[in-house]
């Protein structure tokens, strides 16, 4: 015997005994005692769905988890680019204009507005702040926005704002996912993974739901933001880069021929379906259907994910930086990714959270810069989604997770070095666009100084109810069994924006 | 907390306790029948004990019910009637209890047990009329009633009279049941006119003329959550039109005999008025989206050899008939195009976008008459597949992007009557064909793209912080 063959052995042997071993006495009793219990639970809680009007079947099919499924009722959009601005931009100096604001600032800011709030930053009594941009109307819809967004700012008969969204969380994280799964804590699918879960993918050489990230640093909340919670782990954003190999190691190595990977995966795959037979978890046949579609992804992802054969005057319309990670180049990805029908395109850009503790992260050199990075890719998506007939079936979003406070930051009582504003959670200002949305239009107002919404106020539930109803799905029928009730995306709230829709 | 709202708080118990002897002298009674019987004689020791229990229960009952009768939200006549049958069923049961103490006859004892039975499902009956109104288990029979509009649809709106034809319907679908003839919530009552100018407890209701003050629409438009909210949350909620067409009246100054057309109308109101005239209800679906009519089923065969060859092919939204079919990891070979023309009738969204559909192509898919989306974009078609779509007359979108259609192609679809979209980004359109093809459509939205953004100094510069502090 080789040395190899004997290694082989060994290996071989060391497998066996592992299996041996998985199947004790202990094992025994466990098994029965959970199966027998299993089975007489099953039996009683059958009952439970007796005579129940329920129309919400599961629509996981574990062996074509992405087969592309209608919607319940007729979807004005097909797909949605969700652009969030990390770390919440300022509505004050973007979209909410309020001269009032302009004649406080810099005095003492009034009791009223810090009685019974709690505040990230501030402590004691901060100096009211005006606005540090100069505003103007625009278009036949004269909605304001600030001169720090002036390619938008000829965008905005095509979009709809929603200038009172108000939060109850005024920290990053559980704001972030708050807007995203329905929950301030973790463990709740995002609305990616609740549209990839409904109406599956077009495109079945590519994700359903990918993500994109720029600005240097994830969002706060971690990858639970595009994760699938208690849906089948199919559902779950893929994280794409537009920089180098869109998908890490999606190269085959040196030495690995298309012919080999293809046995590698057979191989694979055949051993997942026999652990399936056993255990019969559809997470494996899940498993098994993800390793098929990795194998064609690896050849269609290069080509759609590649921005560089797109002509010169998209790369300048779009503002591109080409090789590099940047959020012009997620922008141009998502409208290609868009159009080879992928579901839901999720972007993330960091770096918006302008508290004034240093020169980034203040609102007259950070955030105007964060400004520049972003306006002319945001123009250009609309523009070219309208262009090539995509904006009516494309539902575009552009948030942050909360607004920021009309008061000046003073970290611990202290004024901070450069000009900034604290999380604010009353009110903030969102825009869609396209997807059945109206155009041109305003829904919602904020008070003298936009500290809180006085009209059309509406919250993260609100707004997830309105993509869904883009999508074709009634939040409140839209379901997945788990832990013994139907969860929904809007958990117990929401009301879609009916103002808004088209 | 007063002393005085004590017995307030311990009648409001009633709605829980009263189960108690209900189950219970229902067994006791089911026990005293099931002995007929000698092979259950074992349980009639039991009996008197179950009945005593029983009795007990439904003296509390009676007491905490008529603490809860005395908060005055209740229909008088109806609590008279269950506070009775109540009572009666409290001394019954208890007599029975001293029956078997004197050892009556057995027959006698059957034969209460049988009335009693009649008359708790009698007093049961009532009490779940006062809750739930006394139309509560009618109206499962009717169970459309669900779903359906508060307000029948009139057929001419503005020939109806405000109130009679719209607001007292919405009032008697959505209010009625706790503030109308049955039961007074707050002491409001809504189903006369001086009933809703009289207001409740907290005072008015309405204020002609000043919808923002008046108590009703305030509490229309607070969040569910909130506990002053109307409906609460777990009855059937106005629309949002609904909400405005009271608002509108109120403004207007609530009128009871005016027509809508005497009123004043904002353009606002006006197409939510619209929406409750016949026919008018439908604002979900905009029309035209998939033919109005119905249609049938599609060959499942031709379905499942489309999918086979990569097209996507699924019904527009749920259990329609109808089908959208779209080629994004297809390509449009003679064979799949060729089945695809099978879909004559269903067949409404169609996106073919860089496919490699030719004219020829095209051709094949003349027949496709119920097709209102088409997306050809990025493929060689050209003006002579153009002649294919003229009888397409459902067509509202049409995407030519990146083609070789010309202006030429484009005029043969000046006859599509229902055309509100039409892409020509790219396609072979002449600059100088711009002008005259918007002449040509007047009310089509055409889109030659081509749109730039310039690049401004900003965009490639950054501000800098100062460099000392």
């Amino acid at each position: 015997m080789t040395r190899d063959e004997l290694n082989a052995h060994r290996l071989i042997k060391e497998a066996q005994e592992t299996q041996l071993r998985s199947f004790t006495r202990r094992h025994f009793l466990k098994e029965s005692a959970m199966g027998l219990g299993a089975l007489a639970m099953g039996s009683l809680l059958g009952g439970c769905n007796f005579g129940s009007k329920s129309s919400n079947p599961v629509l996981y099919d574990p062996a074509h988890p992405l087969l592309p499924k209608s919607p319940p009722f007729l979807g004005k959009a097909k797909s949605v680019i969700y652009l969030h601005m990390a770390g919440a931009p300022s509505q004050l100096e973007l979209f909410d204009y309020k001269p009032e604001l302009m004649k406080m600032d810099g005095q003492d800011c009034p009791q009223s507005l810090l009685a019974g709030k709690k505040f990230a930053f501030i402590t004691g009594v901060p100096k009211m702040l005006g606005p540090q941009a100069s505003f103007a109307q625009h278009g036949q819809s004269r909605a304001w926005v600030s001169e720090n967004l002036p390619h938008f700012s000829t965008m905005v008969d095509d979009v709809s704002f929603l200038k009172a969204v108000s939060t109850d969380q005024f920290n990053h994280a559980p704001a972030q996912l708050l807007i995203h799964t329905g929950s301030p804590r973790l463990g709740r699918p995002s609305m990616g993974s609740w549209a990839t879960y409904g109406l599956g993918t077009e495109n079945q050489n590519l994700p359903g739901f990918v993500v994109l990230t720029s600005g240097g640093s994830f969002p706060d909340a971690g990858k639970s933001i595009w994760g699938s919670g208690f849906l089948p782990s199919v559902y779950q954003g893929v994280q794409c880069r537009s920089e180098g190999d869109p998908v890490l190691f999606i190269k085959d190595p040196n030495g690995m021929s298309r012919d080999l990977r293809k046995a590698s995966i057979d191989a694979i795959n055949a051993s997942n379906e026999q652990e399936y037979a056993n255990y019969n978890d559809p997470e494996i046949l899940s498993r098994v259907a993800q390793y098929e579609m990795a194998y064609r992804m690896q050849i269609s992802a290069p080509e759609v994910m590649n921005i560089n054969d797109e002509p010169q005057y998209i790369h300048e319309m779009y503002g591109t930086q080409p090789g590099k990670a940047c959020f012009a180049n997620n922008v141009l990805l998502a409208r290609k990714l868009v159009e080879k029908g992928v579901r839901y395109v999720q972007l993330f850009d960091w770096g918006w959270d302008a508290h004034g503790d240093g020169p980034n992260n203040s609102l007259n050199i950070g955030l105007k810069n964060k400004c520049r990075s972003i306006d002319k890719p945001i123009t250009a998506l609309l523009l070219d989604l309208k262009q090539r007939g995509l904006l009516e079936e494309t539902l575009v979003v552009w948030g942050g997770e909360f607004g920021r406070t009309p008061m000046m930051e003073n970290r611990n009582g202290v004024q901070n070095p450069y000009n900034g504003r604290d999380h604010h959670t009353d009110a903030f200002t969102i825009w869609m666009a396209g997807g059945g949305i109206k155009k041109g239009y305003t829904h919602g107002e904020t008070d003298e100084i936009g500290y809180s919404g006085i009209s059309g106020k509406v919250d993260a539930f609100d707004i997830q109810a309105t993509i869904l109803n883009q999508l074709g799905f009634d939040h409140e029928q839209f379901t997945y069994p788990f832990q013994g009730r139907p969860f929904r995306l809007t958990d117990v709230a929401g009301k879609v924006i009916h103002d808004i829709v088209a | 907390m007063t002393l005085l709202s004590i017995p307030d708080l311990i009648g409001r118990f009633h709605p829980v306790l009263v189960h108690l002897p209900i189950g219970i002298l229902l067994l006791a009674c089911l026990f005293q029948l099931l002995t007929i019987n000698s092979r259950y004689a074992a349980l009639r020791a039991s009996v008197p004990f179950v009945y005593l229990l029983g009795g007990l229960g439904a003296v509390f009952s009676s007491i905490t019910g008529y603490l809860l009768s005395q908060s005055g939200d209740y229909d008088g006549d109806m609590v008279g009637l269950h506070q009775w049958l109540g009572i009666s069923v409290s001394i019954i049961s208890l007599g029975v209890y001293l029956m078997y103490r004197k050892k009556v006859r057995e027959a006698l004892l059957n034969l209460t047990a049988v009335v009693l039975i009649v008359l708790i499902t009698l007093t049961g009956h009532y009490g779940g009329s006062l809750t739930h109104g006394s139309d509560y288990i009618t109206s499962a029979l009717n169970d459309e009633g669900k779903g359906k509009a508060a307000v029948p649809p009139v057929p001419n709106v503005q020939q109806a009279v405000a109130y009679t034809h719209m607001i007292q319907p919405l009032l008697k679908n959505r209010c009625y049941s706790c503030h109308g003839a049955d039961k007074q919530k707050g002491k409001l009552r809504l189903d006369t006119r001086e009933f809703i100018l009289k207001g409740g407890e907290d005072g008015k209701a309405i204020l002609p003329g000043s919808a923002e003050e008046s108590e009703l629409i305030k509490r229309l438009l607070l969040p569910s959550s909130n506990e002053d909210h109307m409906p609460p949350k777990e009855k059937p909620q106005l629309t949002q039109e609904e909400i405005q067409l009271l608002t509108w009246w109120i403004t207007e100054g609530a009128d009871f005999n005016k027509k809508v057309a005497e009123l004043k109308q904002s353009e606002k109101i006006k197409p939510v008025l619209l929406s409750f005239q016949t026919g008018g209800a439908k604002t979900a679906e905009a029309p035209g989206d998939v033919p109005a009519e119905e249609v049938t089923k599609a060959d499942a065969a031709l379905i499942a050899q489309l999918k086979q060859a990569g097209v996507v092919v699924i019904p527009v939204k749920g259990n329609s008939n109808y089908l959208s079919a779209s080629f994004v990891t297809a390509k449009a070979t003679p064979e799949i195009l060729k089945l695809l023309s099978g879909l004559k009738k269903q067949l409404v969204w169609l996106n073919i976008s860089g496919a490699g559909l030719d004219d020829k192509g095209l051709k094949m898919l003349s027949g496709l008459n119920a097709v209102v989306r088409i997306n050809l974009s990025n493929n060689a078609v050209a003006d002579q597949g153009m002649a294919s779509l003229k009888e397409l007359k459902h067509l509202q979108y049409v995407n030519l992007v990146a083609t070789k259609v010309t202006v030429a192609g484009v005029e043969q679809l000046k006859d599509l009557e229902r055309l509100n979209s039409l892409y020509l980004y790219q396609s072979a359109v002449n600059k100088n064909d711009v002008g005259r093809l918007k002449k040509m459509f007047p009310k089509v939205n055409l889109d030659f793209g081509g749109y730039i953004v310039p690049t401004l100094a900003k965009d490639t510069t950054e501000v800098k912080p100062p460099v000392s502090k």
